[in-house]
């Protein structure tokens, strides 16, 4: 069996390929030349990749390939209606539907904004629960824009799903995408009068368990949270081994859900790995406790991985993903254990998913 | 018929063609017919901001932009600004 990483950079995407030891890595690309690659993704159900692509000069819009990138389709409608004032500025992250839903997959952007497709990334349809949200007026876009990073569907209640939007917090739906609820109970906003807030949270990844999808982990501008029963109240987790709160990325071992890794930067204000190492910490008793692991990881070091750059695969043995602004893409067949550099002087990675093609 | 020359980026999304003759009778819909029209114009239809059309090699925002009428014997040049790094 193969196992692939998609890199996603500033200049392009780039394919990684593996054995299922992954150990030894060999490189393909850059394919979508000139685009900045802010996420990219593997169907499970067909096998096509799915990116979120940026340029300055030509706007944001999706790519799609269904022969492992070697020819590739670009979106046809995409935008914002009139109306509601709203000019689309990026795309930011693509997340396939369920099995079943052939077609079906959604988009997040900036600003702010969600989109559904159903005819597998031709046409996307504004998803308008999100785009006319009654409290839009009160979000505010973070320093990456007021982006839509994180789309999470839950796997076992096919109208229930997730949003994270930067700095609006977590929304879930319980209809299908009709209409969307704050949750944000217990998630801080230290930038704002009320450190509390229902919403205006500034969440940088969120995550749903795919073992036990009433967990969710998030990883925000303000701490590190778990929370047991779909968002409606959530536990602040750093202070027990972690350095620092802050931090972007978020991966989860799809075997255990007490299992998360983040990757802390010393914080808002110096956006650098903590303690001048590119250190990941784990923990394996949902956030009770983290430790360090740094074997295989260069130091000293002075990295940042973006929100998208983290990732896991389905093996037996999760293998864990990273790719830094360094340009080098970290990967641990052993679940963290120790590190192999798979690849290095990329241009600067945004995202990194992992995937298999049978 | 007048034509319209695509940078490299857009030729790639063009489908590998850099060389297009479009029925056209003004420059906005010379554009307007290109494959590669959702990335020379936003969701608004406004030609994006950091794209430069040259009508031999004139600028056309310095004239009747999109609406500058064609005779036929043009060679209109799309030029990506300088952006980004």
């Amino acid at each position: 069996m193969s196992v692939f990483v998609l890199a996603g950079t500033r200049k392009g995407l780039f394919l990684l390929e593996s054995d299922d030891e992954r150990r030894d890595w060999s490189l393909s690309g850059p394919f979508l030349t000139g685009w900045s690659v802010f996420h990219a993704v593997v169907d499970p159900r067909d096998g096509t990749i799915h990116a979120a692509t940026n340029n300055e000069v030509y706007g944001a819009t999706t790519h799609r390939s269904t022969n492992r990138g070697e020819t590739w389709q670009r979106a046809g409608e995409l935008g914002l209606p009139e109306d509601t004032g709203l000019t689309l500025e990026k795309t930011w992250h693509i997340e396939p539907g369920r099995p079943g839903q052939d077609g079906r997959l959604w988009l997040g952007g900036a600003p702010g904004v969600l989109f559904r497709t159903d005819d597998g990334g031709e046409n996307w349809e504004p998803v308008d629960g999100i785009v006319r949200h009654e409290t839009r007026e009160r979000w505010l876009p973070g320093a990456g824009g007021m982006c839509c990073h994180s789309i999470a569907l839950d796997p076992d209640e096919p109208q229930r799903m997730y949003v994270g939007i930067s700095a609006a917090g977590v929304f879930r739906t319980e209809d299908g995408g009709e209409t969307w609820t704050p949750a944000n109970q217990g998630t801080a906003a230290d930038f704002l009068p009320d450190p509390f807030p229902e919403l205006g949270q500034c969440v940088h990844k969120l995550l749903v368990h795919p073992a036990r999808p009433d967990r969710l982990w998030q990883q925000n501008h303000c701490g590190v949270y778990r929370s047991d029963d779909r968002g409606e109240h959530w536990e602040r987790l750093e202070g027990n081994g972690l350095p620092s709160g802050f931090g972007f990325p978020l991966a989860l071992d799809h075997r255990d859900p007490d299992v998360a890794f983040v990757i802390p930067e010393e914080g808002a204000q110096n956006r650098v790995t903590c303690d001048g190492r590119l250190g990941v910490y784990r923990t394996h008793d949902g956030g009770a406790s983290w430790s360090l692991l740094t074997s295989g990881l260069p130091e000293p070091a002075w990295g940042a991985v973006m929100r998208e750059g983290f990732s896991s695969d389905r093996l037996d043995s999760a293998g864990i993903y990273f790719g830094a602004q360094s340009g080098s893409l970290f990967v641990s067949p052993d679940t963290g254990e120790t590190w192999i550099e798979a690849a290095s002087q990329l241009p600067p990675i945004l995202s990194v998913e992992a995937a298999e093609w049978r | 018929m007048a034509v319209v020359l695509l940078p490299s980026m857009l030729a790639a999304e063009a489908g590998g063609a850099s060389r297009f003759e479009p029925d056209a009778g003004t420059v906005g819909e010379a554009l307007r017919a290109l494959p590669v029209a959702n990335l020379v114009f936003d969701e608004r239809g406004d030609l994006r901001p950091l794209v430069n059309v040259y009508v031999d090699g004139i600028d056309v925002r310095e004239g009747d932009g999109l609406e500058t009428t064609l005779e036929g014997s043009e060679t209109i040049r799309l030029v990506a600004a300088i952006a980004g790094g």
